[in-house]
């Protein structure tokens, strides 16, 4: 960056303006073109257009050791340079889910300007990001949930060419199934779900069942996650049903058995951490990474992924169709990719990542600990939520709103 | 006439327009993408608003509502009152007082409510330190404390409008009065409670009407027995992503809302008021 | 007798006010827990306060949300109190339509307030969320509040005063300004504070409506449930309610408050 000129990349975005407009080209389809061909071919002629002298690659390309894959022959003689990004990158996402160092290091190395919005529940990050992403360039969608966007239209698919650093993710993230190949979306954290309890609550009992939130001794004192899919999910698991079921009977049962819980619960919340650390809820139904938190205030929190089986969830990271930054977006997001910067996060907020190459730099007391980073093993073992039909989805939550009024 | 344009002028524009979008969303259908779709508009929706599944949350919302009216109402006109006759030049500053304590955030209020309500909560505490109670009694999650919550978070609400209207009274209307009835009692029955009604009644409007639509306090608050029909609509919207279904919950909603209003202030009016 | 209600009463009102305030002293207290999240004291420390001077996004929140709500609470009022006006003094054809259309904002769910918002805005003007539209927003939900306060004030006014000023002389300027507004005024200052009250913590509309750059507090708090509030927020509401107690403070001790200060029974008047 420090190679090119002062207004060298205000020239890029009106160049790419031109360009586009020229060829009559929406910015999905150039994003489109640029994943077709790649980036250095698609940009060549702005590339070029730019000084020469500043052709030299930026600090960040240097990171890619071989060379870009490119399904064209490239026109450009000269070393394929990363195209210069926008000046400003709008993410969407919860207060506190990146770390501070990760995005003061990424406008530190590419000069831009991040700005931060939130949410508080995904459904409101969909609303917010409507069909094409409003003015968000980054976001992070639930995996069970990009399906659907990649069906509308609303995310955008990556440059591959840009992310060099996707080498770091773990094999098993390689070709999720909610994302083929990951085209669109690469993935930010995982998570399992299943039961979190204080055991001086319990009197020192140690249970190892979901079945333990059905216990009437804990009446009044069991909370249970205020999410239909993730509440369904434990409930079908334990009944020996998979959690992503389509069958009306199977789901009936799970509903009469929330039904018989439903007295002794004291509250359906998504709050896990004040709800826990109140001291009012002795056993619930919480996220993995949770466990951490609930620790600072609780020493002795336990949690456990239910015997019967339990279930894993990840989100992602992306971009959308109608993202005004388009470059700074991809850029983000490998950059989000680079060993370090996913442990910075992992380190803020105890979820474990996908990046394999990261694990070298993250706090050992989360590698080590079971419940954030249980091994390969169990972690085959959990079942995925998935994105279900819209007919499917529709059974789950009548039978919830049942349950709920 | 000239004073009612802005007002009005704003509202259809940004208020009527806006709402006559969503009724048209209520119309329509969402297509296998979950987006709206108007392709056969059609009134479904409003037939499926009734669906007997809400009529339970329904009830918890007006009960939660009128109840919370009703204690606002008592507890806030002792004290519009006190700050009207006592007040002395200090009376803005004593209402004043009475809002600060909301502007701070409404999230940390509601925790700090959970902090004083829990089992191990000061309330709690001071129960069983007087010998009141033996054991924590389950205060947080429940009925009690969604009330409590909704009558502290509406309190200023009531006591704004009841104070206006109580400090507007002629001290010789009231004098007068004292000398007609026999007791301050019925003083108070005949002449100041009559004359600070449009007070009471822009109260209780203040307060039953968004208690109704409220549904994060019984969220945070309440458990599993106090969901609102408020909570249901915003769940059709978002995790149902139903846009059509829950504009037409809502529309059902206001509707009735709007008519049982309209309808007690007509006899409200006509009953207190006479003429206005 | 009359002394022993008033002692009774002063004491309600001291009830009361500890009623409102009990949750703001425990709100205090925590913002020096030391405990990162959870509602549990852990033990004292005062590192919350410089912690978040740094935290550029919290600043900026709270100046986002004071610049909505300095806006929404001025022309909300303005308008609400014009409208509030207007319905009790005139008798006019679509007075009870206007009446209603004054109710529907306050009945209708926030969410669906919130929705229409942002459909009239992407569909008409491509928008996605901004300060002006938040501030659209913030004072279309304020306006009804001020106008049923203010007209339940203006109600109870004797309408031939102003005729009154008028036939002596006055212009109806003159006749709205020194005979009109000083009897509402408590209306609408009291209009006022709702609505302020009403903009800085609102989070339905507000989320729906808000854009790049234009996070209000209760959007930055909000987003922080999922990982775990901490004391900071505690922190910078302790602030804000000692800032605008300081300078309440200040502002009555430059005089700011001091009305006539009548009372509404004369206490001397012998008893029935």
């Amino acid at each position: 960056m420090s190679d090119r000129h002062d207004g060298s990349t205000i020239d890029l975005e009106k160049a790419l303006v031109r360009y586009m407009v020229e060829r009559k080209l929406s910015r999905r389809e150039l994003l489109e073109r640029i994943a077709a061909v790649g980036s250095a071919a698609a940009l060549a002629p702005i590339i070029a257009a730019c000084s020469t002298a500043g052709a030299t690659p930026s600090p960040a390309a240097s990171a890619s050791a071989a060379p870009p894959p490119s399904a064209a022959p490239t026109a450009s003689p000269s070393p394929t340079p990363v195209p210069s990004p926008e000046t400003e990158l709008n993410i969407l996402n919860w207060t506190d889910y990146l770390a501070d160092e990760v995005i003061k290091s990424f406008e530190a190395k590419y000069k831009v300007k991040v700005t931060q919005s939130f949410f508080s529940t995904t459904d409101e990050m969909y609303a917010k990001l409507g069909d094409d992403g409003g003015d968000y360039d980054i976001s992070f969608p639930i995996s069970v949930d990009v399906p659907n966007m990649i069906a509308k239209g609303t995310i955008a698919k990556l440059d591959k060419s840009l992310l060099t650093n996707i080498k770091n993710l773990g094999t098993e993230w390689a070709n999720p199934g909610y994302d083929l190949g990951n085209t669109y979306s690469v993935p930010y954290m995982w998570w399992t779900t299943g039961v979190g309890y204080d055991p001086a609550r319990l009197g020192g009992e140690a249970p190892t069942s979901s079945k333990a939130l059905w216990d009437k001794r804990w009446s009044q004192h069991i909370s249970m996650l205020d999410d239909w899919q993730e509440v369904f999910g434990l409930t079908l698991i334990q009944l020996g049903h998979s959690a992503n079921t389509d069958d009306a009977a199977e789901l009936d049962e799970a509903l009469a058995l929330l039904k018989e819980q439903k007295p002794l619960v004291r509250t359906y919340s998504t709050d896990t951490i004040g709800t826990m650390t109140s001291g009012d809820i002795w056993i619930g139904h919480i996220w993995g990474a949770d466990r951490f938190a609930i620790q600072e205030t609780i020493p002795d929190f336990a949690y456990f992924i239910p015997e019967e089986g339990g279930v894993k969830g990840s989100d992602t990271v992306a971009t959308f169709s109608g993202s005004p930054h388009p470059i700074a977006a991809q850029l983000f997001i490998n950059h989000l990719l680079d060993a370090e910067q996913s442990a910075a996060n992992t380190n803020l907020i105890y979820y474990m990542g996908p990046n394999a190459a990261a694990k070298e730099f993250i706090d050992p007391a989360i590698l080590d600990d079971p419940t954030i980073n249980p091994d390969q093993e169990i972690v085959d073992k959990l079942e995925e939520l998935l994105a279900l039909d819209q007919a499917v989805r529709d059974e789950y939550l009548s039978r919830w709103q049942e349950l709920r009024g | 006439m000239a004073l009612l344009l802005p007002g009005v002028g704003w509202l259809v524009l940004f208020f009527v327009v806006p709402l006559a979008f969503i009724f048209i969303v209520s119309l329509g259908s969402r297509d296998v993408l979950d987006r709206v779709s108007l392709a056969s508009p059609s009134l479904d929706n409003y037939f499926k608003a009734f669906d007997p599944v809400f009529l339970p949350t329904f009830l918890n919302s007006i009960r939660y509502a009128a109840i919370t009216t009703v204690l606002s109402l008592a507890i806030g006109y002792p004290i519009a009152y006190w700050i009207s006759r006592y007040g002395g030049r200090h009376k803005v500053l004593l209402i004043i007082l009475v809002m600060l304590p909301f502007w701070t955030s409404y999230l940390i209020r509601t925790y700090s409510w959970m902090i004083l309500l829990r089992d191990n909560g000061v309330v709690n505490s001071i129960l069983q330190a007087v010998g009141l109670t033996h054991e924590p009694i389950i205060l947080m999650n429940t009925d009690v404390s969604v009330i409590l919550g909704m009558t502290y978070g509406f309190l200023p609400f009531a006591i704004l409008p009841l104070f206006v209207s109580i400090d507007r009274l002629d001290a010789n209307l009231v004098a007068a009065g004292r000398d007609l009835y026999a007791s301050g009692r019925q003083a108070f029955r005949h002449v100041t409670l009559p004359l600070t009604m449009p007070g009471i009644i822009a109260a209780a409007l203040l307060t039953f009407i968004p208690a109704l639509g409220d549904f994060v306090t019984p969220d945070l608050l309440g458990g599993p027995q106090t969901t609102t029909i408020a909570k249901n609509i915003q769940e059709l919207f978002l995790a149902g992503r139903d846009w059509p279904y829950g504009a037409a919950l809502g529309f059902v909603l206001m509707i009735v809302t709007l008519g049982g209003t309209l309808l007690a202030l007509r006899t409200l009016r006509r009953e207190v008021i006479g003429a206005d | 007798m009359t002394t022993e209600r008033n002692r009774w009463l002063s004491v309600y009102a001291l009830l009361v006010y500890a009623f409102l305030f009990a949750p703001i002293v425990v709100l205090i207290i925590f913002s020096f827990n030391s405990a990162r999240r959870g509602l549990v004291w852990q033990g004292f420390t005062t590192k919350w306060y410089p912690q978040l001077f740094s935290n550029d996004e919290l600043i900026d929140a709270l100046v986002v949300t004071l610049e909505v709500a300095v806006v929404a609470v001025l022309v909300s009022t303005i308008l609400g109190s014009l409208l509030g006006l207007g319905l009790a003094r005139l008798r006019f054809r679509g007075r009870g339509a206007t009446e209603t259309l004054l109710l529907v904002p306050m009945i209708t769910p926030e969410i669906v307030m919130g929705l229409a918002l942002l459909l009239f805005f992407l569909q008409l003007f491509d928008a996605h969320g901004s300060l002006l539209q938040l501030w659209v927003a913030h004072i279309t939900f304020c306006i009804s509040y001020v106008a049923i306060v203010v007209r339940a004030r203006a109600a109870s006014m004797n309408p031939q005063l102003e005729e009154a000023a008028r036939d002596l002389g006055a212009s109806a300027w003159g006749a709205f300004r020194y005979v009109t507004l000083p009897i509402i005024l408590p209306a609408v200052i009291a209009g006022a504070l709702l609505a302020f009250s009403l903009s800085f913590d609102d989070y339905v509309v507000t989320t729906f409506n808000s854009g790049v750059g234009s996070s209000t507090l209760p959007l930055y708090i909000y987003g922080k449930i999922k990982f775990g509030v901490t004391p900071e927020i505690n922190a910078i509401s302790t602030i804000i309610v000692a800032a605008t107690a300081l300078a309440i403070l200040a502002a009555w001790r430059l005089g700011a408050f001091r009305g006539e200060g009548r009372a509404v029974v004369d206490e001397d008047a012998p008893p029935a």
